[in-house]
């Protein structure tokens, strides 16, 4: 019986091997591209490879296009064809990085750059290279299409139910282990356990979704429904940690007391979820779901502190929020699993695009991807009989574009893969293929080759040595009817890849270090920075607001706050404790999740800021609320010129002499109008408002604690990259 | 193939391996901007090479 890898890689090399017999009987020039696009496209399943390739074909379509409209405009303007292609090229490597279509970007910028590299010279053949390009593109699609839904078919279908299934439990039992740490049991290392399990489990789901959709009929037709339910188990996600960030405040109450139907509550919850389980299992549910309450006991909660009530009105409305989550979810798992029908409310929301706000990371690789293009171009002008010639463009470009958008790679981590790909093709060009004489040979080579690689490049976090195995042997070997063999060959690609790499190596700089420390404190600097700016926007003394600028800026800054942490998160892994003596994985982990806490906290601040207030209160109150503000934007300033620069325990004193200065003025505030003028829920939306601060605060003392315990002294230490 | 080329590609690996050393040891704290003393070891290097090696 054959494992999984063997049947795939002996998927892709028999595709190879037909690609190339296809393209050669045909007497295609260059048939070693159809062997590309074979490479490129195999991947596990049956839909994740059509997905792909459906990307290839439809990127290389596209850059074709523009690449015959550069040349046909500025065939004879060196400059200005080279400025107008890199506006292109860099076009699509911002796009790359921030779109569900990365590989489209990706693919249009390189074919654009080959055939404009390839024809630019001659333009007389740029209208034929496109289209033996698209059509051995076309071609090696084809095959690999064909030999994966006949041979082996593996579909998406049982990889998806089982990924929706492992989303649908994890989420149940970190809801669970949430609820515990509110009524103070559980352990809070294993909610942040189950939490990092929920974000790549939703992760995986996402990727399958897609898939499961191309290659399964029953997955297509519902696939409605199922975004609606990936859109839902994201927000539930989000709500859920909100919540989870939000019981330091109030683990010192007692919950059950104040909120009397908090155990009924929580119960219906679980219980929702239990049954969303089992209806993506393809059970129907046991019972639909309740209307609960949770109202406050007004009594008991008027024995608290006005802070205490605030905490505790806040933790209220996140369960709330969870309630309204779970029934929706609930009813786009019943619509999945057959028992009701979709409602009229079941469109998916739309989320407001994001495309006009400027992504500050996307631009540093747009940056550097320039620098590589340029680097590459003006060696290409200037150095006489560069290696690999107008290849060197055409390969920093493709290699340069994914390599820029992903920083955090270090270029040495590539070398290993390319280094093995050459010596199999070269071994293979320079001893095997000399003593061929028939296709019947070449073909077993191509298939023993490829199969080799695919085997022993098998797993998913080998796909990079995989692809760069394929991509060298198929380039080294360079495959044709009219085959010549020469040594100078193999050496010129080798020292074209050295080229390529040394290009690489010293772009690595532009436009900022590479050093994992250095990229973590920046990207810790620019999020307090958008933190600062958003407090002082908040400010009731400045004006909101109102021209077209200060709105886009606004939302800029939002945007950097919420999307901020996971970029940092990105960066955690790659921070070398031990080059930093005095930091541990874990303390980096641990700022991480207290960044990530301060960003929902700054969000619901700005949600509560949004939304109606009590505003007798809040003008009672001005001049507390003024200073309080003021110090969080001065701690704020501090920390976006040195993340480190704030210390714990002074946070603490400070914050704690603000809370018990404002509880004795709200309790003035609250004594002097006449009796009647605030209602409950004037009361209700003004401790929205004090919770919200106080999130604010708590979270700036629980980061400072956090950035206290990392020695910072290394991470600021001059070190080669 | 241009001998320069050749020189700054060995210039290349001699400035990354010091480099790596000097890292190993410590000493690239005591540098104001590493980025520019890799560059300058390349082009040192480079001429070295190109000059005793390469050249003669």
């Amino acid at each position: 019986m054959l494992s999984a890898k063997a049947k795939e890689s002996i998927k892709t090399a028999l595709a190879m091997t037909i690609a190339y017999s296809i393209a050669l009987s045909m007497d295609w020039d260059r048939p070693y591209w159809a062997g590309f696009a074979v490479a490129m496209v195999s991947l596990a399943t049956v839909g994740q490879s059509m997905n792909k390739a459906a990307l290839r074909m439809f990127g290389t379509l596209v850059g074709m296009v523009v690449a015959l409209t550069f040349i046909a405009l500025f065939a004879q303007e060196r400059w200005a064809f080279i400025l107008l292609l890199s506006t292109y090229t860099g076009f699509c490597a911002y796009m790359m990085s921030g779109s569900r279509n990365a590989y489209f970007w990706h693919v249009s910028a390189f074919v654009c750059v080959i055939i404009c590299m390839d024809g630019g010279p001659h333009a007389a053949n740029a209208f034929q290279t496109a289209m033996l390009r698209t059509q051995e593109t076309g071609l090696g699609i084809l095959v690999y299409s064909l030999v994966t839904i006949f041979i082996w078919p593996s579909r998406s279908t049982t990889a998806f139910n089982a990924a929706s299934a492992d989303l649908a439990t994890t989420q149940l039992q970190f809801y669970r282990a949430c609820l515990g740490l509110a009524s103070g049991q559980g352990g809070e290392q294993e909610a942040q356990q189950l939490s990092a399990q929920q974000v790549q489990q939703k992760a995986h789901f996402d990727q399958l979704l897609g898939a499961a959709e191309t290659d399964s009929y029953e997955v297509w037709e519902l696939r409605q429904p199922w975004r609606r339910y990936q859109q839902q188990a994201a927000e539930l996600m989000h709500a859920l940690e909100r919540w989870r960030e939000s019981f330091a405040e109030v683990q010192a109450l007692d919950l059950q007391h104040l909120l009397p139907g908090l155990d009924a509550f929580g119960n219906e919850l679980d219980r929702r979820l239990l049954q969303i389980k089992k209806m993506l299992a393809g059970h129907a549910p046991d019972q639909l779901p309740l209307v609960v309450d949770l109202s406050l006991d007004k009594d008991a909660v008027r024995g608290l502190s006005h802070f205490d009530s605030a905490s505790v009105v806040v933790t209220r409305d996140h369960m709330r929020r969870l309630e309204q989550l779970t029934r929706s979810l609930f009813e786009s798992a019943s619509e999945i699993s057959g028992v009701s029908k979709a409602s009229a409310s079941a469109d998916v929301p739309r989320t407001s695009s994001s495309a006009l706000v400027l992504d500050l990371d996307r631009m540093a690789n747009v940056v550097r991807f320039m620098a590589i293009f340029w680097m590459a171009w003006l060696a290409l002008i200037y150095v006489n009989d560069i290696p690999g010639g107008a290849g060197l463009v055409s390969m920093g470009a493709a290699i340069g574009i994914a390599i820029a958008n992903m920083p955090q790679v270090p270029v040495s981590k590539l070398f290993m893969p390319a280094a093995t790909g050459m010596l199999i093709g070269a071994v293979l060009y320079i001893f095997v293929m000399p003593t061929l004489s028939s296709f019947m040979g070449l073909g077993l080579m191509i298939f023993t080759a490829t199969f080799a690689i695919c085997y022993l490049f098998a797993a998913p976090q080998q796909a990079l040595g995989r692809i760069f195995g394929l991509v060298l042997f198929i380039t080294l070997a360079s495959i044709s009817n009219e085959q010549s063999y020469n040594f100078l060959s193999v050496a010129n690609t080798a020292w074209m890849f050295s080229l390529v790499f040394l290009i690489l190596a010293i772009t690595a700089y532009i436009p900022f270090s590479p050093r994992p420390e250095r990229a973590f404190l920046r990207l810790l600097g620019r999020f307090f920075r958008s933190s600062e700016y958003l407090m002082s926007a908040m400010r009731q003394d400045i004006p909101p607001p109102a021209t077209r600028l200060e709105l886009w800026k606004k939302t800029f800054h939002a945007r950097e706050v919420a999307t901020l942490p996971a970029k940092l998160g990105t960066w955690a892994p790659h921070v070398d404790a031990k080059v930093l003596s005095g930091t541990t994985p874990e303390q980096v982990q641990a700022l991480v999740i207290s960044v990530q806490t301060l960003t929902y906290r700054m969000q619901h601040l700005l949600e509560e800021r949004d939304s109606p207030q009590a505003q007798l209160l809040v003008k009672a109150l001005f001049e507390e609320f003024h200073a309080w503000q003021l110090g969080l934007q001065a701690v704020l300033q501090g920390l976006a010129e040195n993340p480190a620069g704030a210390e714990s325990s002074a946070l603490r004193v400070r914050l704690d002499s603000v809370l018990e200065r404002l509880e004795e003025k709200i309790k003035g505030a609250l004594n002097k109008p006449a009796e009647g003028q605030f209602s409950d829920q004037d009361a209700e939306e003004f401790y929205r408002l004090l919770g919200a601060y106080r999130g604010v605060s708590e979270a700036l003392v629980d980061y400072a604690g956090n950035a206290g315990a990392i020695d910072w002294v290394p991470w600021r230490q001059e070190r080669f990259a | 193939m241009p001998p320069l080329l050749v020189a700054a590609v060995f210039g290349m690996m001699a400035a990354l391996l010091t480099t790596r050393l000097l890292n190993r040891y410590r000493l690239s704290k005591y540098f104001f901007y590493p980025p520019v003393v890799s560059l300058a070891l390349i082009i040192i290097y480079t001429v070295l090479i190109g000059t005793f090696i390469i050249g003669t």
